[in-house]
Protein backbone atom coordinates (compact mmCIF):
# COMPACT_ATOMS: atom_id res chain seq x y z
CA UNK A 1 0.00 0.00 0.00
CA UNK A 2 2.77 2.74 0.68
CA UNK A 3 3.13 4.69 -2.42
CA UNK A 4 7.22 5.41 -3.58
CA UNK A 5 7.18 9.03 -5.04
CA UNK A 6 9.26 8.98 -8.05
CA UNK A 7 11.28 12.66 -7.81
CA UNK A 8 14.42 13.44 -10.29
CA UNK A 9 17.55 13.16 -8.15
CA UNK A 10 19.47 16.54 -8.98
CA UNK A 11 23.20 16.79 -7.14
CA UNK A 12 26.03 14.61 -6.22
CA UNK A 13 28.44 14.70 -3.71
CA UNK A 14 31.57 16.00 -5.61
CA UNK A 15 29.12 19.18 -6.98
CA UNK A 16 28.29 19.60 -3.52
CA UNK A 17 31.65 19.39 -2.08
CA UNK A 18 32.59 22.00 -4.55
CA UNK A 19 29.61 24.04 -3.28
CA UNK A 20 31.08 23.45 0.48
CA UNK A 21 34.75 24.25 -0.31
CA UNK A 22 33.87 27.74 -1.97
CA UNK A 23 31.50 28.35 1.20
CA UNK A 24 34.37 27.66 3.33
CA UNK A 25 37.39 29.60 1.42
CA UNK A 26 35.08 32.65 -0.24
CA UNK A 27 32.04 32.63 1.79
CA UNK A 28 28.40 32.59 0.57
CA UNK A 29 29.11 35.17 -1.96
CA UNK A 30 31.91 32.97 -3.46
CA UNK A 31 29.65 30.27 -3.46
CA UNK A 32 26.63 32.57 -5.28
CA UNK A 33 29.25 32.82 -7.88
CA UNK A 34 29.21 29.09 -8.72
CA UNK A 35 25.77 29.54 -9.31
CA UNK A 36 25.63 31.15 -12.54
CA UNK A 37 27.51 28.22 -14.62
CA UNK A 38 25.39 25.49 -12.99
CA UNK A 39 22.24 26.99 -13.69
CA UNK A 40 22.92 27.28 -17.33
CA UNK A 41 23.47 23.58 -17.11
CA UNK A 42 20.40 23.52 -15.68
CA UNK A 43 18.56 25.37 -17.94
CA UNK A 44 20.11 23.73 -20.58
CA UNK A 45 19.85 19.72 -19.67
CA UNK A 46 17.12 19.19 -17.44
CA UNK A 47 13.87 19.37 -19.39
CA UNK A 48 12.13 18.41 -16.56
CA UNK A 49 12.59 21.07 -14.38
CA UNK A 50 12.67 23.93 -17.04
CA UNK A 51 8.99 22.73 -18.17
CA UNK A 52 8.05 22.79 -14.46
CA UNK A 53 9.51 26.47 -13.79
CA UNK A 54 8.39 27.57 -17.30
CA UNK A 55 4.40 26.51 -15.75
CA UNK A 56 4.89 29.62 -13.72
CA UNK A 57 6.73 32.10 -15.05
CA UNK A 58 4.37 31.62 -18.24
CA UNK A 59 1.57 32.73 -16.22
CA UNK A 60 3.33 35.32 -13.43
CA UNK A 61 5.26 37.40 -16.46
CA UNK A 62 2.71 36.93 -19.30
CA UNK A 63 3.17 37.30 -23.00
CA UNK A 64 6.91 37.16 -22.92
CA UNK A 65 9.39 35.63 -25.97
CA UNK A 66 11.03 32.50 -25.80
CA UNK A 67 14.28 33.99 -24.45
CA UNK A 68 12.69 36.22 -21.64
CA UNK A 69 10.78 33.19 -20.50
CA UNK A 70 13.99 31.39 -20.37
CA UNK A 71 15.76 34.14 -18.63
CA UNK A 72 13.27 34.23 -15.76
CA UNK A 73 13.66 30.21 -15.65
CA UNK A 74 17.55 31.03 -15.02
CA UNK A 75 17.01 33.54 -12.24
CA UNK A 76 14.88 31.18 -10.42
CA UNK A 77 17.72 28.29 -10.40
CA UNK A 78 20.33 30.57 -9.33
CA UNK A 79 18.05 32.17 -6.10
CA UNK A 80 16.98 28.22 -5.35
CA UNK A 81 20.91 27.68 -5.08
CA UNK A 82 21.09 30.46 -3.06
CA UNK A 83 18.55 29.32 -1.23
CA UNK A 84 20.10 25.58 -0.54
CA UNK A 85 23.58 27.31 0.19
CA UNK A 86 21.77 29.75 2.63
CA UNK A 87 20.09 26.50 4.15
CA UNK A 88 23.78 24.78 3.80
CA UNK A 89 25.30 27.74 5.99
CA UNK A 90 22.17 28.18 8.56
CA UNK A 91 22.15 24.75 9.35
CA UNK A 92 26.31 24.73 9.69
CA UNK A 93 26.06 27.27 11.80
CA UNK A 94 27.76 30.03 9.55
CA UNK A 95 26.85 33.57 11.79
CA UNK A 96 25.30 36.51 10.48
CA UNK A 97 21.55 35.39 9.17
CA UNK A 98 19.06 37.73 10.95
CA UNK A 99 15.03 36.75 10.31
CA UNK A 100 12.50 39.05 10.56
CA UNK A 101 9.47 37.52 12.37
CA UNK A 102 5.63 38.40 11.84
CA UNK A 103 3.08 36.64 13.65
CA UNK A 104 4.94 34.39 15.99
CA UNK A 105 2.67 35.42 18.69
CA UNK A 106 -0.15 34.50 17.75
CA UNK A 107 1.41 30.72 16.53
CA UNK A 108 2.94 30.52 20.57
CA UNK A 109 -0.96 31.35 21.71
CA UNK A 110 -2.32 28.67 19.57
CA UNK A 111 0.23 26.27 20.49
CA UNK A 112 0.10 26.51 24.14
CA UNK A 113 -4.11 27.24 24.64
CA UNK A 114 -4.98 24.40 22.18
CA UNK A 115 -4.48 21.06 23.48
CA UNK A 116 -4.40 19.74 20.09
CA UNK A 117 -1.05 20.87 18.31
CA UNK A 118 -1.54 22.41 14.48
CA UNK A 119 -0.38 22.35 10.75
CA UNK A 120 1.85 24.06 9.67
CA UNK A 121 1.25 24.40 5.56
CA UNK A 122 4.62 24.40 4.12
CA UNK A 123 5.16 25.99 0.72
CA UNK A 124 8.03 25.65 -2.61
CA UNK A 125 8.35 29.65 -1.72
CA UNK A 126 11.25 31.02 -0.04
CA UNK A 127 13.59 29.01 2.03
CA UNK A 128 11.20 27.00 4.59
CA UNK A 129 13.87 25.36 6.36
CA UNK A 130 15.78 28.48 7.57
CA UNK A 131 12.60 29.22 9.35
CA UNK A 132 12.83 25.56 11.37
CA UNK A 133 14.94 27.13 13.79
CA UNK A 134 12.51 29.61 14.73
CA UNK A 135 10.11 27.19 15.76
CA UNK A 136 12.54 25.90 18.37
CA UNK A 137 10.69 28.40 20.53
CA UNK A 138 7.66 26.95 20.64
CA UNK A 139 9.43 23.65 22.77
CA UNK A 140 7.18 21.59 20.52
CA UNK A 141 8.55 18.57 18.96
CA UNK A 142 8.13 19.76 14.92
CA UNK A 143 7.26 16.47 12.38
CA UNK A 144 7.92 17.41 8.81
CA UNK A 145 5.83 15.30 6.34
CA UNK A 146 7.99 14.92 3.87
CA UNK A 147 9.20 11.96 1.28
CA UNK A 148 12.33 10.98 2.69
CA UNK A 149 15.58 12.27 0.77
CA UNK A 150 17.02 9.15 -0.89
CA UNK A 151 19.88 11.44 -2.25
CA UNK A 152 22.50 10.85 0.18
CA UNK A 153 24.85 13.65 -0.73
CA UNK A 154 21.82 15.89 -0.15
CA UNK A 155 20.72 14.38 2.89
CA UNK A 156 24.65 14.60 4.12
CA UNK A 157 25.40 17.90 3.02
CA UNK A 158 22.34 20.01 2.99
CA UNK A 159 21.66 18.78 6.94
CA UNK A 160 18.21 17.49 5.94
CA UNK A 161 17.03 16.16 9.58
CA UNK A 162 19.27 18.06 11.39
CA UNK A 163 17.70 20.52 13.48
CA UNK A 164 18.46 18.61 16.21
CA UNK A 165 15.98 16.03 18.18
CA UNK A 166 12.92 18.71 17.97
CA UNK A 167 12.52 18.36 13.94
CA UNK A 168 11.40 15.08 12.72
CA UNK A 169 10.21 12.64 9.99
CA UNK A 170 7.02 11.55 8.97
CA UNK A 171 7.91 9.95 5.52
CA UNK A 172 4.94 10.40 2.83
CA UNK A 173 5.89 7.12 1.59
CA UNK A 174 4.07 4.66 4.11
CA UNK A 175 0.84 3.37 4.71
CA UNK A 176 -2.09 5.58 4.44
CA UNK A 177 0.82 8.14 3.40
CA UNK A 178 1.51 8.63 6.88
CA UNK A 179 -1.48 9.97 7.89
CA UNK A 180 -2.22 7.84 11.02
CA UNK A 181 1.03 9.29 12.53
CA UNK A 182 0.14 12.58 11.77
CA UNK A 183 -3.48 12.39 13.48
CA UNK A 184 -1.55 10.77 16.80
CA UNK A 185 1.12 13.80 17.01
CA UNK A 186 -1.20 16.72 16.39
CA UNK A 187 -3.60 14.87 19.58
CA UNK A 188 -0.04 15.02 21.83
CA UNK A 189 -0.32 18.61 20.97
CA UNK A 190 2.70 19.03 18.42
CA UNK A 191 3.14 20.60 15.08
CA UNK A 192 2.85 18.79 11.88
CA UNK A 193 4.42 20.27 9.09
CA UNK A 194 2.88 19.77 5.72
CA UNK A 195 3.46 20.95 2.11
CA UNK A 196 0.55 22.31 0.63
CA UNK A 197 1.33 22.93 -2.87
CA UNK A 198 2.36 19.52 -4.60
CA UNK A 199 0.00 16.97 -5.05
CA UNK A 200 2.00 14.15 -6.03
CA UNK A 201 -0.51 11.08 -6.26
CA UNK A 202 -2.79 12.09 -3.75
CA UNK A 203 -5.88 13.94 -3.80
CA UNK A 204 -6.28 17.66 -4.97
CA UNK A 205 -8.72 20.30 -5.82
CA UNK A 206 -8.92 22.49 -8.03
CA UNK A 207 -8.48 26.39 -6.93
CA UNK A 208 -7.70 29.67 -8.57
CA UNK A 209 -4.12 30.53 -8.62
CA UNK A 210 -2.33 33.03 -10.81
CA UNK A 211 -5.07 33.31 -13.18
CA UNK A 212 -5.86 29.57 -13.90
CA UNK A 213 -6.91 26.06 -12.28
CA UNK A 214 -4.53 24.66 -10.37
CA UNK A 215 -4.80 21.08 -8.80
CA UNK A 216 -3.36 21.35 -4.72
CA UNK A 217 -3.54 18.95 -2.42
CA UNK A 218 -5.87 18.56 0.34
CA UNK A 219 -4.62 16.54 2.76
CA UNK A 220 -3.52 19.17 5.24
CA UNK A 221 -7.05 20.61 4.81
CA UNK A 222 -8.74 17.82 5.37
CA UNK A 223 -6.68 16.66 8.23
CA UNK A 224 -7.45 20.36 10.03
CA UNK A 225 -11.15 20.24 9.37
CA UNK A 226 -11.54 17.02 10.42
CA UNK A 227 -9.42 17.13 14.12
CA UNK A 228 -10.70 20.13 14.31
CA UNK A 229 -7.21 22.18 14.61
CA UNK A 230 -5.69 25.83 13.12
CA UNK A 231 -3.38 25.65 9.77
CA UNK A 232 -0.62 28.48 10.17
CA UNK A 233 0.73 28.93 6.72
CA UNK A 234 4.40 29.18 6.78
CA UNK A 235 6.17 32.07 4.54
CA UNK A 236 9.51 32.67 4.15
CA UNK A 237 11.67 35.38 1.51
CA UNK A 238 14.99 36.25 1.16
CA UNK A 239 15.06 40.47 2.40
CA UNK A 240 18.72 40.62 1.11
CA UNK A 241 21.80 38.67 1.86
CA UNK A 242 21.81 36.74 4.93
CA UNK A 243 18.25 38.53 5.88
CA UNK A 244 15.20 36.53 5.81
CA UNK A 245 11.54 37.26 6.14
CA UNK A 246 9.89 34.72 8.00
CA UNK A 247 5.76 35.43 8.64
CA UNK A 248 3.24 33.18 10.64
CA UNK A 249 0.04 35.84 10.15
CA UNK A 250 -2.19 33.73 8.27
CA UNK A 251 -4.13 31.43 9.55
CA UNK A 252 -6.60 29.10 8.33
CA UNK A 253 -9.39 27.46 10.27
CA UNK A 254 -10.84 24.79 8.00
CA UNK A 255 -14.18 23.56 9.25
CA UNK A 256 -16.89 21.59 7.96
CA UNK A 257 -20.68 22.99 7.84
CA UNK A 258 -22.26 19.69 7.26
CA UNK A 259 -21.53 16.13 6.37
CA UNK A 260 -22.73 16.62 3.12
CA UNK A 261 -19.67 16.45 0.38
CA UNK A 262 -17.04 17.05 2.49
CA UNK A 263 -13.79 17.45 0.55
CA UNK A 264 -16.00 20.63 -1.66
CA UNK A 265 -16.26 22.06 1.54
CA UNK A 266 -12.83 22.44 2.28
CA UNK A 267 -12.37 24.41 -1.28
CA UNK A 268 -12.77 27.43 0.27
CA UNK A 269 -10.12 27.19 3.06
CA UNK A 270 -7.87 26.21 -0.18
CA UNK A 271 -8.60 29.06 -1.87
CA UNK A 272 -6.94 31.20 0.84
CA UNK A 273 -4.49 29.63 0.61
CA UNK A 274 -4.23 29.69 -3.00
CA UNK A 275 -4.56 33.29 -2.62
CA UNK A 276 -1.95 34.25 0.22
CA UNK A 277 0.39 32.12 -1.98
CA UNK A 278 -0.80 34.64 -5.16
CA UNK A 279 0.01 37.53 -3.20
CA UNK A 280 3.39 35.92 -2.34
CA UNK A 281 4.89 35.31 -5.88
CA UNK A 282 3.24 38.97 -6.84
CA UNK A 283 5.78 40.58 -4.26
CA UNK A 284 8.71 38.14 -4.22
CA UNK A 285 9.06 36.64 -8.20
CA UNK A 286 12.16 34.97 -7.96
CA UNK A 287 11.54 33.10 -5.18
CA UNK A 288 8.69 30.84 -6.23
CA UNK A 289 10.42 27.28 -6.49
CA UNK A 290 7.32 24.93 -7.40
CA UNK A 291 8.75 23.54 -10.54
CA UNK A 292 6.00 21.61 -11.18
CA UNK A 293 3.03 22.14 -13.48
CA UNK A 294 0.54 22.28 -10.86
CA UNK A 295 -2.15 23.75 -13.34
CA UNK A 296 -1.90 20.50 -15.66
CA UNK A 297 -4.67 18.00 -14.85
CA UNK A 298 -2.59 15.15 -16.11
CA UNK B 1 -21.19 -17.61 20.73
CA UNK B 2 -24.33 -16.69 18.81
CA UNK B 3 -24.48 -13.28 21.01
CA UNK B 4 -21.06 -12.49 19.77
CA UNK B 5 -21.88 -13.20 15.79
CA UNK B 6 -24.91 -10.64 16.87
CA UNK B 7 -22.53 -8.10 18.04
CA UNK B 8 -20.40 -8.30 15.11
CA UNK B 9 -23.25 -8.10 12.59
CA UNK B 10 -24.95 -5.51 14.64
CA UNK B 11 -21.51 -3.79 14.37
CA UNK B 12 -20.78 -4.16 10.50
CA UNK B 13 -24.26 -2.63 9.64
CA UNK B 14 -23.37 0.45 11.92
CA UNK B 15 -20.03 0.80 10.52
CA UNK B 16 -21.24 0.56 7.08
CA UNK B 17 -23.91 3.52 8.01
CA UNK B 18 -20.95 5.84 9.59
CA UNK B 19 -18.65 5.25 6.95
CA UNK B 20 -21.53 6.49 4.32
CA UNK B 21 -22.35 9.00 6.50
CA UNK B 22 -18.86 10.15 6.97
CA UNK B 23 -16.96 9.46 3.92
CA UNK B 24 -19.50 11.20 1.38
CA UNK B 25 -19.70 8.40 -0.41
CA UNK B 26 -21.05 9.30 -3.12
CA UNK B 27 -24.42 6.89 -4.68
CA UNK B 28 -23.18 4.26 -2.44
CA UNK B 29 -26.03 2.96 0.23
CA UNK B 30 -24.58 1.08 3.64
CA UNK B 31 -26.21 -2.06 2.48
CA UNK B 32 -24.07 -2.11 -1.07
CA UNK B 33 -20.62 -2.45 1.10
CA UNK B 34 -19.82 -6.17 1.05
CA UNK B 35 -18.55 -7.02 4.72
CA UNK B 36 -15.29 -8.85 2.91
CA UNK B 37 -15.26 -5.84 0.49
CA UNK B 38 -11.29 -4.12 0.68
CA UNK B 39 -11.76 -1.04 1.65
CA UNK B 40 -8.45 1.08 -0.04
CA UNK B 41 -7.50 1.14 -3.18
CA UNK B 42 -8.95 -1.18 -5.08
CA UNK B 43 -12.94 -2.30 -3.59
CA UNK B 44 -14.37 0.55 -2.38
CA UNK B 45 -11.65 3.01 -3.04
CA UNK B 46 -10.92 4.38 -0.14
CA UNK B 47 -7.81 6.65 -0.18
CA UNK B 48 -5.15 7.65 2.85
CA UNK B 49 -7.24 10.89 3.52
CA UNK B 50 -10.72 8.61 4.36
CA UNK B 51 -8.06 6.88 6.99
CA UNK B 52 -8.35 10.43 8.65
CA UNK B 53 -12.37 10.07 8.89
CA UNK B 54 -12.21 6.62 9.91
CA UNK B 55 -9.45 7.19 12.78
CA UNK B 56 -12.19 10.26 14.02
CA UNK B 57 -14.77 8.41 13.62
CA UNK B 58 -13.57 5.33 15.93
CA UNK B 59 -11.83 8.11 18.15
CA UNK B 60 -15.48 10.02 18.72
CA UNK B 61 -17.97 6.96 18.36
CA UNK B 62 -16.47 4.25 20.20
CA UNK B 63 -13.51 5.70 22.10
CA UNK B 64 -10.62 3.93 20.37
CA UNK B 65 -7.46 4.83 18.88
CA UNK B 66 -5.51 3.35 16.41
CA UNK B 67 -1.89 4.38 16.24
CA UNK B 68 0.11 1.77 15.17
CA UNK B 69 0.92 1.92 11.18
CA UNK B 70 1.23 -1.73 10.98
CA UNK B 71 -2.46 -2.65 12.89
CA UNK B 72 -4.32 0.09 10.89
CA UNK B 73 -3.50 -1.97 7.65
CA UNK B 74 -4.86 -4.71 8.82
CA UNK B 75 -7.75 -3.23 11.12
CA UNK B 76 -8.96 -0.82 7.69
CA UNK B 77 -8.75 -3.77 5.83
CA UNK B 78 -12.68 -4.46 5.23
CA UNK B 79 -15.63 -3.98 7.25
CA UNK B 80 -14.93 -7.06 8.51
CA UNK B 81 -12.01 -6.55 10.20
CA UNK B 82 -13.05 -3.43 11.25
CA UNK B 83 -15.81 -4.49 12.92
CA UNK B 84 -13.72 -7.02 14.78
CA UNK B 85 -11.66 -4.79 16.03
CA UNK B 86 -14.36 -2.32 17.44
CA UNK B 87 -16.38 -4.73 19.22
CA UNK B 88 -12.96 -6.65 20.62
CA UNK B 89 -11.88 -3.34 21.97
CA UNK B 90 -15.05 -2.06 23.00
CA UNK B 91 -14.84 -5.42 25.51
CA UNK B 92 -11.47 -4.62 26.19
CA UNK B 93 -12.01 -1.03 27.08
CA UNK B 94 -14.91 -2.17 29.32
CA UNK B 95 -13.02 -5.31 31.14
Amino acid sequence: MPKKIKVKKRGNELGLQIFIIFTKLFGLKGAYSLLYLVSIHYLLFDKVAVKGALAYTERRFKNETFFKKHWRVYQLFINQGKALIDRYAAASGYKGFTFQIKGFDSVKEIVNQNKKGCILVTSHVGNWQVALSCLQELKKDIYLLMRPEDNAAVKKHLKIYSEGEKVKIISLEQDFGGTLEIIEKINNGDVVSIMGDRKYNFPYLDVDFMGDKAGLPLGAFLIAATLECPIIVLLTAKLGHKKYCVDFNNIILPKYENKLNKKQQLKKYMQKYANVLNNYVESYPYQCFLFEDVWNKH
Amino acid sequence: MCEENKELTEMREKLKVLLVDHLSLEDIKPEDIKDDEILFGEGLGLDSLDAVEIVVLLQRNFGLEVKDMNKGREIFYSIDTLAKYVVDNIKDNAD
